[in-house]
């Protein structure tokens, strides 16, 4: 169904960004990281170009730490770098400009936070192919300033309006639900909550595996619409009885303690105007038709 | 209370050092409360001279107030990562520089800096860049009788005054001052259990009035259950963990009173007693 945005208001700036390289710490102690347990493992993780894992595919079940899909971009610029990861929407359009992929087009389908820091874009495997660390694109950044004017009390997040417009949602009794593939409960809510929801990543944890099945989480794709219950992502993300979040699985799952497949969270309320429903398979791969 | 044996014999005391810190404002310095209301609040680095360990948690005109004198070596990663991963709560410090040179005191918590807590009349006395010593000790601390139970900057000073008792074989009874649900702790998650803190989330003012977190001092012991610290932090059913309260409340969403992790059990071999006294301001001796 249509619900009414301020579409017409919305502001689409340009935004630069390069194919980011992985990073591992230095000698002579690491580059291991800890898994929950304990255990060290050396694995990839976020950063780069990533010829196997792709949006729609499993979250779990890959030897990687919180792997971002497809291709990864950041600004060496710290400051320009916010900007990027700020105003890039999950669903708006992005393009190379440099290199020998030079016009192909992809999709933000992500964000990742502290520690990284990047925006998650997906290309199909052709130009994966082409693609060169380092090599330039552009995002058309828009959806940062949308609004529901029927549904003041949620505030949207890195979230294109035309993908919004495409996502699963009815409304009942004055409430705007969301179709989502499950809802993480706020105990198992870890990495991401106290930072910021303009940018990054939400994570759930994973450490306790008999749990996350218990909440059908541990069947989630990547691309997956998610509910986040009790959980107020207004201004950064945190603990509130009542609140409601929308995420858009964004990487894979990780061993590390306080962490498991991230989110960008898209959609948030504390006043019951935002709710969800069960809508399996709810996943933006299928929406948008991305194809590795 | 249990004679508790350890390796403490084994452990190597060293010195390392830091430098008291001056506040630092960011561009663009307002930070948000849940409603996005922005404000400017003082509380973090320097020396704080009217909150102390065993103060209150809440209600401060400030955000994450670090009690006592808070430093760091903000030049040296490698020295910064010394100080914070070889510190352990109870050890002492010494001023090494400055009018307060040669007054001791004790470590309190860990924030981004480490906070030191001195006589008010040496607080009086010192200032920013002042060289601050910790005799780290307690890094390698283990219970020999206890492998399910792991401490995290655990002084032995700080163990031995916790009052733990050894109700039934394998398992510990610590006293704390109070508990709190899982599913509030907050920013931190990302980080290892030995560096900085995790902030409990109380942006549910009602639900801290209900359980009486609120009332929380500064100093006070904490227990969690179904929380994992053993090499990081995440939930894990039937875990426990038992932490300290370093820092004050914050207006931030999903922040709010730092938890240092003390003593934590996967298998879930640490029970609680409530005891509102379980504060190191009490335990230790500060004199308040």
């Amino acid at each position: 169904m249509t619900i009414a945005t301020n579409i017409a208001d919305i502001v689409s700036v340009s935004l630069a960004g390069q194919v980011a390289n992985p990073r591992l710490s230095g000698l002579p102690a690491e580059p291991y990281r800890l898994t929950a347990d304990g255990v060290p493992f050396l694995w990839p993780t976020f950063g780069g170009i990533v010829a196997n894992v792709s949006v729609g595919d499993s979250a779990f079940g890959w030897a990687g730490d919180c792997v971002h899909p497809s291709v990864s971009i950041s600004h060496p610029d710290a400051n320009k770098n916010r900007g990027l990861n700020v105003f890039a929407c999950v669903g708006n359009e992005a393009v190379v400009v440099s290199g020998m992929a030079q016009g192909a087009k992809g999709v933000v389908t992500g964000k990742s936070g502290r520690f990284s820091e990047q925006v998650i874009i997906h290309f199909d495997i052709e130009t994966r192919r082409k693609l060169a660390v380092d090599d330039r694109l552009l995002v058309r950044g828009a959806g940062v300033g949308l609004a529901l004017p029927d549904f003041t009390g949620i505030a949207m997040k890195s979230l294109a309006p035309s993908l919004f417009d495409r996502l699963p949602k009815r409304v009942e009794n004055g409430v705007l639900h969301m179709g989502v593939c499950a809802t993480v409960p706020p105990h198992m809510v870890g990495a991401g909550a106290g930072l910021t929801s303009e940018g990054g990543s939400l994570h759930m944890q994973s450490t306790d595996r008999a749990a996350l099945a218990e909440h059908g989480l541990d069947g989630l794709r990547l691309g997956d619409v998610v509910a986040v219950q009790d959980t107020d992502s207004r201004y950064n993300h945190g603990y509130l009885r009542g609140a409601l979040s929308i995420g858009i699985v964004g990487q894979t799952d990780g061993p590390r303690a306080g962490y498991g497949p991230g989110m960008t969270i898209v959609m948030t309320a504390i006043d019951g105007q935002l709710g969800s429903y069960e809508a399996p398979g709810t996943n933006i791969a299928d929406i948008l038709g991305l194809t590795a | 209370m249990a004679v508790l044996n350890t390796n403490e014999a084994s452990l190597v005391e060293m010195a390392v050092a830091g430098t008291v810190t001056t506040p630092a404002v960011r561009p663009g310095q307002y930070i948000p409360h849940p409603d996005g209301r922005a404000t400017v609040l003082p509380g973090m680095y320097g020396v704080t001279y009217n909150v102390r360990c065993g103060d209150r948690a809440f209600g401060w005109a400030g955000d994450h107030v670090e009690p006592g004198v808070s430093i760091d070596d903000d030049g040296d990663s490698g020295r910064h990562h010394a100080l914070h991963y070889l510190n352990c709560i109870g050890n002492e410090a010494m001023v090494t520089s400055g009018l307060a040179a040669g007054a001791k005191g004790i470590v309190i918590g860990e924030h981004a800096r480490i906070l030191v807590e001195f006589a008010p009349e040496t607080h009086d006395l010192m200032a920013p860049g002042d060289r601050v010593q910790v005799m780290t000790h307690g890094q390698g601390l283990t219970l020999t009788d206890y492998p399910d139970i792991a401490l995290k900057k655990m002084s032995p000073r700080l163990l031995h005054a916790l009052r733990i008792t050894a109700p039934e074989p394998g398992r510990l009874s610590v006293p704390v001052a109070m508990e709190l649900p899982v599913r509030i702790m907050g920013s931190g998650a990302e980080l290892n259990s030995e560096y900085v803190d995790q902030d409990l989330m109380s942006g549910d003012r009602a639900l801290m009035a209900e359980l009486g977190i609120d009332r929380m001092r500064l100093g006070d012991l904490v227990a969690i259950r179904h929380a994992d610290h053993h090499f990081g932090r995440s939930y894990r059913a039937g875990a426990i963990s038992i932490a300290l309260c370093i820092h004050g409340d914050s207006v931030m969403t999903g922040h709010g009173p730092g938890i240092l992790t003390l003593m934590t059990s996967a298998k879930g071999c640490i029970d609680f007693e409530i005891d509102p006294d379980a504060n190191i301001a009490t335990r230790l001796g500060l004199g308040v």
